[in-house]
């Protein structure tokens, strides 16, 4: 009893000020999602805004479009992230300059990686000139669009650019701290590296990509700026509608946009709780 | 682990190049004053975007300055919030754990666009709306469960033996924190601080809310910049905010290093 | 009523000095010395789309310097969209907070209707400003209304705007004079031609120039704010802009998200035409080697819309006094042939031609409009009037739901 006090001692500063700005900043959006906004004389609460924003024609492709963009973006990036590890601990340069570039990504904010993936992939971009001086394309409109795309292309590429180093670091650690002598006496039993990484080496890694996996989704499904500034017009990422619907001139569009957020906020409170039953597995397998 | 085929370092150097070719074509743009399309080079090179992020209109100083106190600010104050929240979650068992584990891991998943509106609105009535001091309130949220998550694996690689042996020879609690405790999480604290400073510096939406456009960091000038499609321009700041990124991790490095080798002396000692 | 509500938490000197002007429409010479005395050595913290260089430039480099000169005053310029702006404003609202940072911004059209109607704005204002009195015809359409909706002195104006339409004569040899003629040249042009998407600025513009092309302004006028009775209305154009959509670029699945990429795109030829809604763009951009010279703006023959943009002042602004003076200070003929400039801005003024001395007149004859321009006068006769303010919002999403699905 007195370490469950000492305890909760130790953690209110911590507790106090996500717990208030938090909940306390979660709070109006949840209020006005319902309608109660009395600054425009919205005092009646209602369900009818979620009503329309659920039958409204964009907010299924957009849910939809989020959670595509989430999912492609960051199950490439473990998929590609292990890779990299794999690499950097077969090449032995996972301490050494190589290791550490390969870190850099982790350090860009997405506004900068966004300005990088235009400058590679939009229609007159490095990969277009490319293309061009190869002969593949005549012209920018023979160039496939990759940016500002219906399928998001442009937003995956920042996502993958972001989260490829980011898992390769995780798993890396992992691969570092594991007992190699498990996976060597596998093939020394006549197992093939394929087959030594399937069944002795994956099962250790899955609770870190399981984790690093909802862990980039999360992110990727809730984060504004990458679609906000190379998604398509239409549909909008979740995010970006809900941030245009706030910006309306109309403030009695507020709720609408708050619907949005409301929905945001219980899948990302989904995937928190997912993120931590894969930890508490990484916890149980280190 | 050492493979004798040339196909593994060829693999690490063509990934290595998809990650890093993006930066360097950065570079190039911000010495570019014409690219036109198809050529694969600029046109024509200038030093304008930089030499005029170096005159007095471009704001570069008090950005600089905003944007780097900002992030040390919430750096030190997550530290010192996580430090003993850490070590709660790292060390001790208590009833209700597992709920305050996912409150304080669920900012890193749930965006900012969730609290940031509400928070206005909060911090609106506590007269701290479009201020420093609200700003760098509002970055704790994202920021404070990196520290924690970090310090948490700090503290229980660590285990509480140390401290308790030092509890045992007649140390303070205060003593055994100063003198046991701190020297053995100092890395792990200055590699957080690294991370939580980034966190802090990359945060638009948040600093765009609490700040009302008096608060100007690093995020907020490139984001306008390159949503208009200022490429040059948001080319030299982007270079600028690598940069600033970079430079704080590599301090932060050396202090984690430092505080190692202290951290052997203490215990040769 | 609100208005008095609004100013009775601001300071004493406030107080007073709009009491007094609430009261008599026409101020002396003395009080607007109190102005000047009240904001020599302030801060005014300026709001307003931050996405056009030029614009930026010509408030950083000439505007405040001449306000530090004569006025003592610090101009602060903050780029911030004006959704944004609104929406901040309302949450300050909400909370009851009376010292807002913001002091001027920079509004107009649907945006003001709504800053209107939610009370966030201080006024009226605008016969205070001396310069106001003397230079602008206050009885003006385009200053009386905005967007068909009376300003009644809570916004002042700041210059006035026109869409033109401009394109690489080497590539697209006809300027296109109607919105049949757009099919055409997309059709021969496929994928090089394009436009913003509303609720930008320009591409909002645009597709309102498109419906008064085919179906004019006069028929939607006397029509209610009502998204149906619009889209019945507006339907010829819908189906006109969705017919041009296979041969835009992208084929239409996407669309620039700003004016500023259209600018980007015409530069590095993605595009062989563009639109903007500051009329002598395409000179200035030559004269920066960033447009080829064969650029040429043109604007329809049935014309295309056109409109003022103001400055006004929240209810909360701090520095009110202060904000007064920078208006004034826009209103003066040096300031607004300044950005009349197409090398500065290439923004049309908003003063009385009339009411220039000869000196001042001259300011604006020096000016030159430089290459690539629609004459100025031939682009006047051309205007098309705005439409209602709260059609604005239900046209952006009438196309939404219809063109770009």
């Amino acid at each position: 009893m007195k370490s469950a006090l000492r305890a909760y001692l130790l953690l209110t500063p911590a507790l106090l000020v996500l717990g208030a700005l938090f909940l306390g900043g979660f709070a109006p959006s949840l209020l006005q999602s319902f309608g109660y906004f009395p600054a425009v004389g919205m005092t009646e609460p209602t369900l009818s805004f979620y009503r329309e924003v659920f039958g409204g024609r964009e907010f299924l492709p957009s849910l939809l479009f989020s959670l595509r963009i989430a999912f492609l973006s960051s199950a490439g990036a473990v998929v590609f992230g292990t890779l990299l590890a794999l690499l950097l601990l077969r090449t032995g340069r996972g301490e050494k300059i190589e290791g550490a570039l390969a870190a850099i990504p982790v350090i860009v904010p997405h506004t900068v990686a966004v300005l990088l993936v235009l400058n590679l992939l939009a229609r007159t971009g490095l990969l277009a000139r490319l293309l061009f001086a190869s002969g593949f394309i005549s012209s920018p409109d023979g160039m496939p669009s990759l940016v500002f795309d219906r399928g998001g292309l442009g937003v995956i590429a920042v996502y993958l650019w972001k989260g490829i180093p980011f898992a390769a670091v995780v798993v890396y650690v992992v691969l570092r701290n594991m007992n190699t002598r498990l996976w060597e006496s596998a093939t020394v039993l006549g197992a093939s590296r394929f087959q030594a990484f399937r069944y002795v080496v994956l099962p250790l890694l899955l609770p870190s990509l399981s984790s690093t996996f909802v862990l980039l989704f999360g992110f990727s499904f809730g984060a504004f700026e990458a679609p906000f500034l190379i998604g398509p017009t239409f549909p909008r990422a979740l995010p970006v509608a809900a941030y245009s619907a706030y910006i309306h001139p109309d403030p009695t569009f507020r709720p609408y946009s708050m619907v949005m957020v409301v929905v945001i906020t219980f899948i990302a409170m989904l995937l928190v709780y997912l993120y931590s039953f894969f930890l508490a597995g990484e916890e149980r397998a280190s | 682990m050492k493979t004798r085929s040339p196909f593994a370092p060829l693999l690490l150097f063509a990934f290595l190049t998809l990650l890093l070719l993006p930066v360097l074509v950065l570079l190039i743009w911000s010495v570019a004053r014409s690219w036109p399309w198809p050529s694969l080079l600029p046109a024509a090179y200038s030093a304008a975007e930089w030499k005029s992020l170096f005159s007095a209109s471009s704001r570069l100083v008090p950005v600089l300055l905003q944007s780097v106190l900002l992030a040390g600010g919430v750096t030190l104050l997550s530290l010192a919030a996580s430090v003993p929240a850490a070590k709660a979650l790292g060390l001790l068992s208590f009833p209700g754990k597992s709920v305050v584990e996912m409150l304080v891991l669920a900012p890193v998943i749930v965006p900012p666009l969730s609290y940031a509106p509400g928070m206005h609105l909060l911090f609106l009535r506590l007269g701290i709306a479009d201020s420093f001091a609200g700003v760098l309130l509002a970055h704790l949220v994202p920021c404070l469960p990196y520290g924690i998550r970090i310090l948490t694996n700090v503290f229980r690689a660590l285990g509480d033996r140390l401290e308790m042996q030092a509890r045992v020879l007649g140390a303070s609690p205060a003593q055994a924190f100063l003198h046991v405790t701190l020297p053995l999480i100092a890395p792990g604290m200055a590699s957080a601080g690294g991370l939580l400073f980034i966190v802090s510096l990359s945060q638009y939406l948040l600093t765009f809310f609490l700040g009302g456009g008096r608060i100007v960091t690093l995020s907020m000038v490139l984001l306008p910049l390159v949503k208009d499609g200022e490429r040059a321009a948001a080319a030299v700041w982007s270079t600028l905010f690598i940069a600033v990124s970079l430079l704080f991790c590599l301090l932060m490095e050396r202090a984690a290093k430092r505080c190692a080798s202290s951290r052997d002396t203490f215990f040769l000692s | 009523m609100t208005f008095r509500s609004t100013i009775r938490t601001k300071c004493c000197m406030l107080l007073i000095f709009a009491l007094f002007f609430a009261a008599a429409p026409r101020l002396f010479a003395s009080d607007w010395g109190a102005v000047l005395d009240a904001s020599r050595g302030t801060i005014v913290n300026f709001y307003g789309w931050g996405g056009d260089p030029n614009v930026n430039a010509w408030l950083d480099t000439f505007v405040a310097p001449r306000l530090k000169e004569r006025y003592g005053i610090v101009l602060n310029r903050v780029g911030m969209g004006i959704g944004e702006v609104l929406n901040k404003l309302l949450s300050e609202k909400a909370a009851e907070k009376t010292d807002g940072v913001i002091d001027v911004v920079w509004i107009n059209g649907e945006n003001f209707f709504a800053a209107r109607r939610n009370d966030l704005l201080f006024g009226p204002f605008t016969q205070a400003l001396p310069n106001f009195r003397e230079f602008v015809d206050a009885a003006a359409g385009d200053v009386a209304f905005d967007f068909g909706f009376p300003t009644e002195g809570y916004e002042s104006p700041y210059g006035k705007a026109q869409l033109v339409f401009f394109r690489d004569t080497e590539r697209l040899k006809e300027a296109p004079g109607g919105h049949e003629e757009l099919l055409e040249a997309a059709k021969k042009h496929p994928g090089t031609i394009t436009y913003p998407a509303p609720p930008d600025f320009t591409g909002s513009a645009f597709v309102r120039t498109v419906v008064c092309d085919i179906v004019g302004r006069e028929a939607l006028v006397s029509l209610p704010a009502d998204k149906e009775a619009l889209r019945k209305a507006v339907a010829p154009a819908m189906e006109f802009l969705v017919a041009l959509k296979p041969y835009l670029w992208m084929r239409g699945e996407s669309y620039p998200a700003s004016s500023s990429q259209i600018k980007n795109m015409f530069a590095d030829g993605e595009i062989v035409l563009g639109m903007s809604y500051t009329p002598f763009l395409a000179p200035g951009r030559i004269a920066a080697g960033e447009f080829p010279e064969s650029t040429e703006s043109f604007v329809f023959e049935k014309g295309t819309v056109g409109n003022t943009h103001f400055l006004a002042i929240p209810f909360n602004a701090s520095n009110a006094s202060g904000a007064m003076v920078v208006i004034n200070e826009i209103l003066t003929p040096e300031a607004q042939a300044s950005k009349y400039d197409p090398a500065v801005w290439g923004d049309l003024p908003v003063l009385e031609y009339a009411r220039l001395s000869s000196e001042e007149r001259a300011l604006f004859e020096s000016v030159d409009t430089g290459k690539g321009t629609v004459p100025l006068d031939f682009m006047l006769r051309r205007r098309v009037p705005e439409l209602p303010a709260n059609f604005i919002p239900i046209l952006d999403e009438i196309w939404r739901e219809t063109v770009l699905k």
